[in-house]
């Protein structure tokens, strides 16, 4: 009998796509929160102003949490490439693991050494080395990004690699390797995304507080940064950084776009289609209202260029899940739409000063939080089903990364592992956060002024 | 260059085990030097701001591994499947109680975060130190260079062992003695107050009970493995191990019973990052010994990635660990001196 309990390899898939689903929730806030707080430190650098000092604080407090759960769920990402994915790493660890060393020893150790100075050390660092503890762990974290996406960049594009005596790549130019122009468009891209995530989380939170009428100060200044931020972010996400990543694909990978666009046939004019469901089994687009000739120009440059469909192409190259890639896609495209729309809005109001007593306006940004987390997940969806059935493409296949040893039964006992508890770290995350946004921002007279002894007879 | 590269892997992995040690050590003792709940935050406080960057050498040492030793990593890390998963699900646990704990001052929520870690620390070093006596006993590799074994089987040390065995499990307690050692070492040296005087009693009767439980390794080892000290004798790196262990041992002594607590909690460390190295350097070129055939053994030359690719990780490796050293400076200036049992001067924690 043939069902996916005797498929070991969609149970190595679903525990990796899992793990990497649960563990980006965390970087892509801290990568967007990272730049908030360098701002504000620099802020209260140059102004004197308590309150950008303030708002360093509670923001790193929320960091380290999110911080401490990303390292937490991290660490069994690295482990997986050998656990569940040995036959891959057997033929790539030469070239992929130059990337997850680099990422620990030039990240990791980076962020992970100053993360502690940054959240507790403000007092014993003074107001310089604090700004450099900021700056320290922002770098830390972006330059983790970057590895990663040049790992996963070989994985959609390889370049730079040779193939060994023993049938094994390594690596061939480490420049080529780590300027890999897919990494280039593709980190640029993610990172504004993580930047729209952190701007939301600042702008929702900010909506909480002035709707509750606390701390009116810091919510001013959190809705002002996030919306502001917000917007030039959803909007650089969409263009350059998200053309631009649409052409590249277009360019190395034309079936997974035609696949992302649910085009069967190929044609000259294509279109964009704002709605409609690909149907597999008649190979047609159901239900489509089409932009005509939008994807030729978006992906080629000139309305009339020719965009490949999938019966151009062998139907064993076809990415293997074609509806959940169409629907990523576009989910993802439509929330990015709404994210310009929402955040040009509260920005515009800002602008006429009513943005603080727009109550509607401030429900819509703290409901709103949830959203670009999903953008981003649906955007990784998108990047890694459109890669299937390559897990490096056009070189390797995903059918024979996994790890033949391990039995079926040990990989769904895992995957049913990290589910438990993962439940139960989301619940502690969630119950944790909102203690620390419950509490908010200290007012600046307990946190600096008062001297340690002083303070102990105000704690006792 | 496979030599170098060897030497290199193993030493990151030392280095994640003495940083990582200390906390493993210090965790399993929380309860038993700690008594009120302000003195178990003491020990928390002790280890809380550094446990991240202790725990990302492990994953500086798995990125290395992948890119040094691909075959190596891609077999052992899917024949211990189930074995790493239990060692990554301690770690996430160990890390959340360290963080969760210290949110709510409330006595039931601490205590049940501490049992967590006092737990999770205690397996974790059971699991390290089996995972040791795993590669210096070696598992049953086959022709393919794969594996993969069940928990435990006969308890005997040649065939289709398992992850258990006398011998795994001897050098796993000494393991968990010698890190509880090591973990009363530096909480002597970290804090004040009752729970430093209770570290200070404590930790030499661990370091003393350390010395039988080590030679009985040392004899089962040469049981186990008849061909190892033929080749230890002729490595200049073991030689250099034994001196480190030997000069620590002494510098250990003197400090446990001068009260030089820099001292002996240097020595600790050293002593460890020389036992683990006279290890690493006794099994080379052998990375994982096949029980079934000695044919079917690892060596670090058949697993290694092409000249070029070592190569070019030559040129990358030395800038990283360069910074590394740096920020270690930073970081033991940063955080120097005792922790108090004072709760509002640790911090978060």
């Amino acid at each position: 009998m043939n069902s996916i309990f005797n498929d070991p390899g969609f149970w190595h898939r679903l525990q990796f796509g899992f793990t990497i689903v649960y563990h980006y929730l965390f970087p892509q806030l801290t990568m967007g929160l990272a730049l908030f707080i360098v701002y504000w430190k620099w802020r209260a650098l140059r102004t004197g102003d308590e309150k950008y000092n303030q708002a360093v604080r509670f923001w790193a407090k929320i960091f380290g949490l999110n911080f401490a759960v990303g390292v937490v769920t991290g660490i069994p990402m690295e482990f997986q490439f050998g656990t569940n994915w040995a036959d891959f790493s057997k033929y790539a660890g030469g070239v992929i693991g130059q990337t997850l060393a680099m990422e620990g020893m030039f990240a990791f150790f980076l962020e992970s050494a100053f993360v502690g100075a940054l959240i507790w050390g403000e007092k014993r660092l003074g107001p310089r080395g604090h700004f450099a503890a900021a700056i320290a762990v922002a770098l830390g974290s972006w330059l983790s990004g970057y590895f990663i996406l040049v790992t996963n960049s070989f994985m959609q594009h390889p370049v730079g690699y040779r193939i060994e005596t023993n049938g094994s790549l390594g690596i061939a130019s480490m420049s080529a390797y780590l300027l890999n122009p897919w990494a280039v468009v593709q980190f640029a891209h993610n990172q504004l995304a993580a930047v729209v995530t952190g701007s939301f989380v600042v702008a929702a939170i900010g909506a909480f507080y002035a709707l509750r009428g606390l701390h009116r100060v810091q919510a001013r200044l959190y809705l002002r940064a996030g919306t502001f931020v917000g917007l030039i972010a959803s909007l650089l996400v969409a263009f350059p950084t998200g053309d631009q990543q649409a052409k590249i694909v277009g360019n190395h990978q034309p079936i997974t776009l035609a696949a992302m666009e649910g085009k069967f046939e190929g044609e000259s004019m294509a279109g964009v289609a704002l709605i409609g469901q690909p149907n597999v089994a008649t190979q047609r687009l159901d239900n489509p209202i089409e932009v005509p000739g939008a994807l030729s120009f978006l992906a080629y440059g000139h309305f009339g260029s020719f965009v490949h469909g999938l019966n151009d192409f062998p139907k064993d190259q076809w990415p293997d899940n074609l509806e959940l890639l169409y629907y990523s896609f576009h989910i993802m495209i439509t929330l990015g739409t709404l994210f310009i729309v929402l955040m040009g809005f509260a920005t515009l109001e800002n602008w006429r000063g009513r943005l603080e007593s727009s109550r509607l306006l401030l429900w819509v940004l703290m409901l709103a939080f949830p959203y670009p987390y999903i953008a981003n997940t649906l955007g990784w969806m998108t990047a890694e089903l459109g890669r299937q059935p390559w897990l490096i493409y056009g070189l390797f296949h995903t059918r024979d990364g996994y790890s033949k040893v391990v039995s079926n039964g040990d990989a769904i006992f895992t995957l049913i592992g990290f589910t438990g508890l993962y439940f139960v770290i989301g619940l502690l995350f969630l119950g944790l956060t909102g203690r620390e946004i419950g509490k908010g921002p200290k007012e600046p007279a307990v946190a600096t002024i008062i001297s340690e002894p002083e303070r102990e007879a105000v704690l006792v | 260059m496979i030599a170098i590269w060897y030497a290199v892997v193993s030493f990151m992995l030392i280095v994640y085990i003495v940083l990582d040690g200390r906390n493993f050590g210090a965790g399993m003792l929380q309860w038993f030097v700690a008594k009120t709940p302000e003195e178990r935050r003491q020990v928390i406080a002790a280890i809380g701001p550094l446990w991240t960057w202790h725990e990302v050498w492990l994953l500086g040492f798995g990125g290395t591994l992948i890119a040094i030793f691909p075959r190596l990593m891609a077999s052992a890390f899917a024949g211990y499947y189930l074995a790493l998963f239990l060692i990554l699900w301690c770690l996430i646990l160990r890390g959340i109680s360290l963080e969760v704990g210290g949110h709510i001052n409330d006595r039931l929520w601490q205590a049940y975060w501490d049992f967590i870690f006092v737990f999770s620390n205690f397996l974790l070093a059971i699991l390290f130190g089996a995972a040791a006596g795993n590669v210096a006993r070696g598992v049953p590799v086959d022709g393919q260079g794969n594996f993969s074994m069940a928990f435990f089987t006969d308890f005997k040390v040649r065939g289709y062992v398992g992850l258990l065995d006398w011998y795994t499990v001897s050098i796993a307690i000494l393991a968990v003695v010698m890190l509880a050692a090591h973990g009363a070492t530096y909480l002597t040296l970290k804090t004040e107050g009752p729970v430093h005087d209770r570290c200070a009693k404590c930790g030499k009767y661990l370091w003393i009970a350390v010395v039988p439980l080590g030679l009985a390794v040392l004899v089962e080892s040469r049981i186990v493995r008849p061909d190892l000290p033929g080749r230890a004798l002729s490595n200049p790196f073991w030689w250099l191990g034994l001196v480190v262990t030997v000069v620590s041992t002494i510098a250990l002594v003197s400090g446990l019973s001068g009260r030089r607590e820099r001292r002996a909690f240097l020595a600790s460390n050293f002593l460890i990052v020389g036992l683990l190295a006279t290890g690493a350097a006794a099994i080379f070129p052998v990375m994982l010994n096949s029980t079934l055939a000695p044919e079917n053994s690892l060596t670090a030359y058949a697993v290694a990635s092409s000249p070029t690719t070592l190569l070019r990780a030559s040129f990358w490796w030395p800038i990283g660990f360069a910074l590394a050293v740096f920020y270690f400076v930073f970081i033991s200036r940063r955080y120097a001196g005792k922790v108090s049992v004072r709760r509002d001067t640790q911090g978060f924690y």
